[in-house]
C-alpha cells in the first residue's frame, strides 16, 4: 500500500472555511463601521497615534474657545478706546476754540465747563465693565480703576494695579489680553486725566491754555498709541483661530487615516474573502459524497 | 493433524480470524468521526504446522490481536502545541479583558478626562475670577479622579475574576489527574491480562489532551503501559495508578490564590496551559498595568500639587495642596483625591491678585510637561496603551500560528490513526470474501464427510 493520505479532510475544510468568515467578517465590519482600527490590538501604533491626536484636537478647541471667549473683551477695550478718542478730539477742540484770545471770560467758563464734563465721561469710559470685570484696572478688575479723587493732582487716581494677563492660545504661544489702565489713562507725562485738569484750570482761571492744550495732544497720542494693542491682539487672535481651524482639520484627516477604513482596500478585500469562501464551502461540498462503499453492490 | 477434520478446523478457525476482522472493521466505520479514535488492525498470523511425516502441514490462520495504529511522537507534539495554545486562549481573553479598559479607539480611557483636566485651567485662565470656570475645574478634576479610580478598580476585578479561574484550572487539573491513574490502572490491567487496550489509551490521549490545555506537562511511558506525568518543573501529578493534587491557598503577600504542592509554592514555574496563561495576566500584565496608572496619577497629584502650592486663590490665600497628597506611587491612582472643594480655593492667580491668570495658566502648562518618566501625562498614557494593544496583538497572532501547526499536526496524525471508509469497505470485501471462502470449504469438508459416511 502507498503513503497513506489524509483519509477526512474534515479539520482542514472546516479550518480553511472559518478562516475565511473571519476575514470575511473582519471585511464586512471595517465597510460597515468605517474602521479599520476597533481595539488597540488592531493596530497598537495607531492607537497611540490617535491618543496623541485627539490630545491635540483637544488642545486646540480648548484654545479656540479661549480665543473667542476674550475676543468680546478685547473688542469691547477697543470700543471704549475709540470713544475716549472721540471725547479728547471734542476736548482738543474746546481747548483750540479756548486759545482764542478774542472770546470773554464767560465762554471762557462755559468752556472749562464743557472740558469738565468730557473729562467725567472719559472717567467713566475708563471705568467700562465687561461681564462685571473693569477692562482698565489691570488685573485688579474687581477694583474700580479710576475714582474721584480731590487729593491728587489730577482730581483722579488710578486704583487698578500695573499687571496683566495673558491667555495660552498655542502649544508655546501666549497672548497678552489686557492693558493697565495705567499705561492708557495716566501715564506720566501723557495722563488724560491731567492733561484735562490742567486744560480745564487753564480755562478757569486764564492761564496757559495753549500749554494745557498741548498736554492733551501728548496724551491723545499716547492714547492712540495704546489702543493699536487692542486693535493687534484682535487680529492675531483672528490669524490663530483661522491657523487652529486649519490644524483642526489637518488633525481630523490623520486620524482618519489611523483608524478609518480604506473603503477600496475593504471593499476588495471582502470581494476576495466572498470569493475564497464561497470556493472553501463549495469543495466542502464536493468532498466525502463517494466511498468505496457506494460501488460495493 | 491432518485429514478432514483437520481441514475442517482449519476452515473453522478461518471463520472466526474472519469474523473477528469483519469485527474490528464494523468498530472502525462506527468510530470513523470519534473524537480522538484511533483505528485498529486485527493482527492475523499463521498457525503453528505441523509435521506429518516428513510433510509440514500449515494449521491455518489465528486472530493473534487487535491492534491501535498511533503514533506516539506526533501524539506528544500535538500535546505540547496543546498546552501553548491554551496558554496563548487564556491570556488573550485576560488581556482583552484590559485593553478594553482602555480602549481609546472607541473613545474609552483616560485620554479625554486628563485632556479636559488640564483644559479647564486654560478656560479658568480667560477669566480668573468667574465661578463657573472654576467650578468647570473642579468637575473635570473629580472626573479625571473618577476615571483613575474606575480603572483601577475594573483591573482590580479582572485579577479577582482570573483568581477565580486559577481555583477552577486547579481543581479540573486534580481532577484530569485522577482520572488518568485511574485510566492507567485499567490499561495497565487490560495489558497483564493481554486484552487490547486501545480505546483506554484513546481515552487517556482524550484526557491528557484536556489537561495539557490546562497546564505544561512532561510525560513519561512506564513500561506497564501507564504515564508519569508532571509539571513543567517535574511536580508529580500521576505517577502510575496514583495521581496527587494541588492546593490553591491565599497568599498573604500578593492577596492573590496561588498554587502549591506539598506545602511548597509553584506558582511561579507553571507559565504554559490555560492556567499558565491566566497566571501571566493576572501577576504580570494586570499589576504592570496597575503600576502605570499608579505611576500616573502620583506624577499628576505631585505637579499639580507643586504649581497649585505657587499660586494665590480667589482671597488671595497661598493656594496649597489641590490633591490630598499621597504617601507613594504605590495604590496612588485608587488614593487619588481632591483637597480643595471650594471653587474660590482654586489658585488661579499667581500673585495674590484675584485678576491675575499666570498660576492658572502654569497648571494648564503641565500638560506638556515631561512629568512622568520624562514624558507627558498623555505620551506616558498613549504608551501604555500601545504596550498593552502590542501585547494582545503578538499574542493574536503567535496564536493563528499555533492553530495552523496543531491543524498540521493533527492532520498528520488522522494520516496515520483517522478512518478511512474507503479502506474499511475494501477490508470489509476482502474479509466477506475470506469468510464466504472458509464458509465453501466446510461446506466441502461436509460434503466429503458425507460421502465418506455414505461409503460404509
Amino acid at each position: 500500500m502507498g503513503l497513506r493520505i489524509v483519509p477526512d479532510l474534515y479539520l482542514t475544510m472546516l479550518d480553511a472555511v472559518s478562516n475565511d468568515r473571519a476575514r470575511l467578517n473582519a471585511a464586512l465590519q471595517e465597510i460597515s463601521t468605517g474602521r479599520s482600527v476597533n481595539s488597540p490590538s488592531d493596530n497598537p501604533a495607531a492607537t497611540a497615534a490617535l491618543i496623541e491626536n485627539t490630545a491635540q484636537t483637544n488642545n486646540n478647541d480648548q484654545f479656540q474657545r479661549s480665543i473667542s471667549s476674550v475676543q468680546g473683551v478685547l473688542e469691547t477695550a477697543d470700543t471704549v478706546l475709540g470713544s475716549v478718542i472721540a471725547s479728547l478730539n471734542q476736548a482738543i477742540a474746546v481747548g483750540t476754540e479756548g486759545a482764542n484770545g478774542a472770546i470773554s471770560p464767560s465762554q471762557q467758563q462755559a468752556l472749562a465747563q464743557e472740558v469738565q464734563s468730557i473729562q467725567d465721561t472719559i472717567q467713566n469710559l475708563a471705568n467700562t465693565a465687561y461681564q462685571g470685570n473693569y477692562l482698565f484696572a489691570g488685573t485688579a478688575f474687581s477694583t474700580q480703576p479710576f475714582v474721584t479723587d480731590p487729593s491728587s493732582p489730577s482730581g483722579v487716581s488710578y486704583q487698578g494695579n500695573n499687571d496683566t494677563n495673558k491667555i495660552q492660545i498655542g502649544p508655546s504661544q501666549y497672548v497678552s489680553i489686557n492693558l493697565p489702565g495705567s499705561t492708557i489713562f495716566t501715564a506720566s507725562g501723557s495722563d488724560v486725566f491731567q492733561a484735562l485738569h490742567d486744560l480745564t484750570t487753564a480755562l478757569q482761571s486764564g492761564g496757559n491754555v495753549a500749554a494745557a492744550l498741548d498736554e492733551v495732544h501728548t496724551a491723545f497720542n499716547n492714547l492712540n498709541m495704546q489702543r493699536t494693542f487692542y486693535g493687534n491682539a484682535l487680529d492675531e487672535l483672528n490669524s490663530v483661530n483661522n491657523n487652529l481651524s486649519q490644524q483642526q482639520l489637518t488633525l481630523a484627516r490623520e486620524t482618519s487615516t489611523l483608524i478609518s477604513a480604506d473603503p477600496a482596500k475593504a471593499a476588495s478585500n471582502l470581494v476576495q474573502a466572498e470569493y475564497t469562501l464561497n470556493a472553501a464551502l463549495s469543495a466542502f461540498g464536493r468532498i466525502s459524497q463517494n466511498t468505496l462503499l457506494d460501488f460495493l453492490k | 493433524m491432518g485429514g478432514l477434520s483437520g481441514t475442517l478446523g482449519i476452515a473453522i478457525n478461518a471463520l472466526i480470524a474472519d469474523q473477528g476482522s469483519l469485527e474490528v472493521t464494523a468498530n472502525n466505520i462506527a468510530n470513523a468521526n470519534t473524537p480522538g479514535y484511533t483505528r485498529e488492525q486485527a493482527i492475523l498470523a499463521e498457525q503453528q504446522p505441523v509435521q506429518i511425516g516428513n510433510l509440514l502441514f500449515g494449521e491455518g490462520v489465528v486472530l493473534q490481536s487487535i491492534q491501535s495504529i498511533r503514533d506516539p511522537v506526533l501524539e506528544l507534539r500535538i500535546q505540547q502545541e496543546n498546552q501553548i495554545q491554551g496558554q496563548l486562549g487564556s491570556f488573550i481573553g485576560g488581556a482583552n479583558q484590559i485593553q478594553a479598559l482602555f480602549n481609546e479607539t472607541q473613545g474609552v480611557g483616560l485620554e479625554s478626562v486628563i485632556s479636559q483636566f488640564f483644559n479647564s485651567f486654560q478656560a479658568l485662565s480667560t477669566d480668573p475670577t468667574s465661578l463657573p470656570l472654576r467650578q468647570g475645574v473642579l468637575s473635570a478634576a473629580q472626573s479625571l479622579v473618577d476615571a483613575f479610580h474606575q480603572a483601577s478598580a475594573s483591573l482590580q476585578q479582572i485579577q479577582t475574576g482570573l483568581d477565580q479561574t486559577v481555583t477552577q484550572d486547579v481543581t479540573q487539573v486534580n481532577l484530569l489527574a485522577s482520572e488518568i491513574a485511574k485510566v492507567n490502572a485499567q490499561i495497565s490491567s487490560a495489558r497483564v491480562s493481554g486484552q487490547s487496550a486501545g480505546a483506554l489509551i484513546d481515552q487517556r490521549t482524550q484526557l491528557v489532551n484536556q489537561l495539557s490545555n490546562l497546564i505544561g506537562l512532561n510525560i513519561t511511558n512506564n513500561e506497564s503501559g501507564t504515564y508519569t506525568i508532571s509539571t513543567e518543573n517535574g511536580t508529580p501529578l500521576v505517577v502510575g495508578v496514583q495521581s496527587f493534587t494541588l492546593q490553591t491557598q491565599m497568599d498573604p503577600a500578593s492577596g492573590t490564590q496561588h498554587v502549591y504542592f506539598n506545602q511548597n509554592d509553584i506558582t511561579s514555574t507553571i507559565t504554559e496551559g490555560a492556567l499558565g496563561g491566566t497566571l501571566q495576566v493576572r501577576d504580570q500584565t494586570v499589576p504592570s498595568v496597575l503600576n502605570s496608572l499608579d505611576t500616573l496619577a502620583a506624577s499628576i497629584v505631585s505637579s499639580v500639587n507643586a504649581q497649585h502650592s505657587a499660586g494665590y486663590d480667589l482671597s488671595g490665600n497661598p493656594g496649597g495642596n489641590f490633591f490630598t497628597p499621597l504617601t507613594g506611587t504605590a495604590g496612588a491612582a485608587t488614593q487619588i483625591s481632591l483637597t480643595v472643594t471650594n471653587p474660590a480655593q482654586i489658585a488661579a492667580s499667581s500673585d495674590g491678585t484675584p485678576g491675575s491668570n499666570g498660576n492658572a495658566l502654569a497648571l494648564a502648562s503641565i500638560e506638556n510637561q515631561p512629568i512622568v518618566s520624562g514624558q507627558t501625562a498623555t505620551d506616558f498614557y498613549a504608551g501604555m496603551v500601545n504596550n498593552i494593544g502590542s501585547q494582545v496583538s503578538f499574542a493574536d497572532s503567535r496564536q493563528q500560528a499555533e492553530s495552523a501547526l496543531i491543524l498540521q499536526l493533527q492532520n498528520q496524525l488522522n494520516s496515520v490513526s483517522g478512518v478511512s471508509i474507503d479502506q474499511e469497505a475494501a477490508n470489509l470485501v476482502m474479509f466477506q470474501q475470506a469468510y464466504e471462502a472458509s464458509a465453501k470449504v466446510v461446506s466441502i469438508v461436509s460434503q466429503l464427510m458425507q460421502t465418506t459416511i455414505n461409503m460404509t
